[in-house]
């Protein structure tokens, strides 16, 4: 066996376990999320590819969603502008990649700046599977893109729904006092 | 620190360099071990790796000729912190999305009644079908 053949099997096996790694749908960088909903999977599909539904759930307790549109094909568009509690305004824009009714939904999101230019770009890939009148919806986030804001915008979203939360348990520390 | 996350999530977003961090994960290793396992030149690696320096995910030795690769935790971490405020807002959701549905359930039923009821009022007028 020459001295190249003995490296290249060793390089073979150490290949296979990398490029298993490397392969794998999500790494530990990609965010996945796993909720069981007691509804069938066309309804709960239904929830997300009919405005007048997604409107109603789409974004943190106390949001609302004054803009809420959407082309349901493959290139066609969703834009939400979201409304925080404290009046802030979060404006988004999707593309669909994939569209396997009731079953995938893959989009990508874009946050977007006070000029409209996208901050961040996750690949999201939805998942509906129904077992006995119960989906087991799997949501799997790729972060495609990110800029310097994105993460300002991320943690400023989120202060947007805690404060309400603080403000809440404030008022309950005060009353036990 | 804000520009270096964004270069983190460019760096990540390839399988190689993926690769590369998760050997990196079990100790140190220099460009030739690094290289082993993938069909790639020594130059096409040092690119790689040089993007992951840059984006502040590993470190490079300088005492020794062989400047050994390791893992920086940091820019992992400011990830991490990142996507976790994501996974918040999606947590946030569904929980809204379970209520929702539950009212949509509700509402389904009440329309499956309208609709047996509308068939039957071009004929007579009868409670709708359970």
């Amino acid at each position: 066996m020459s001295a190249d053949q003995v490296r290249n099997s060793a390089a073979e096996s150490s290949a296979n376990k990398i490029s298993a790694n490397a392969k794998t749908e999500s790494s530990e960088w990609d965010l996945v999320i796993t909720r069981v909903f007691d509804a069938p999977r066309a309804l709960v599909f239904k929830a997300w590819t009919e405005t007048r539904h997604l409107a109603q759930w789409w974004g943190p307790k106390g949001f609302t969603n004054p803009v809420c549109e959407m082309d349901l094909r493959v290139g066609g568009e969703l834009r939400i502008h979201m409304r925080a509690p404290d009046g802030v305004v979060y404006p988004m824009t999707g593309v669909f990649e994939e569209i396997v009714a009731p079953e995938r939904l893959v989009f990508v999101s874009s946050a977007l700046d006070g000029d409209g230019k996208s901050m961040f770009d996750i690949l999201n890939t939805v998942l509906f599977a129904e077992e006995r009148g119960k989906t087991t919806l799997t949501l799997q986030a790729r972060v495609i893109t990110a800029t310097a804001q994105a993460p300002q915008y991320l943690k400023g979203m989120e202060m947007g729904w805690t404060q309400s939360l603080d403000r809440l348990e404030e008022k309950l520390a005060t009353m036990s006092d | 620190m804000n520009d270096r996350l964004s270069e983190t999530f460019g760096a990540l977003a390839d399988p190689t360099r993926r690769a590369i961090l998760a050997r990196l994960a079990s100790g140190e290793a220099s460009v030739t071990e690094l290289s082993e396992p993938f069909a790639m030149s020594m130059p096409a690696i040092s690119k790689h790796l040089k993007v992951l320096e840059r984006a502040g995910l590993i470190a490079r030795g300088r005492e020794a000729q062989w400047r050994p690769c390791r893992l920086q935790a940091g820019p992992l971490q400011d990830v991490a912190g990142w996507v976790e405020h994501y996974r918040r807002f999606w947590e946030e959701s569904f929980d809204r999305l379970g209520d929702y549905l539950q009212e949509l359930k509700r509402e389904d039923a009440g329309n499956k009644n309208l609709k047996s009821k509308t068939k039957e009022s071009r004929h007579v007028r009868r409670p709708g079908k359970k």
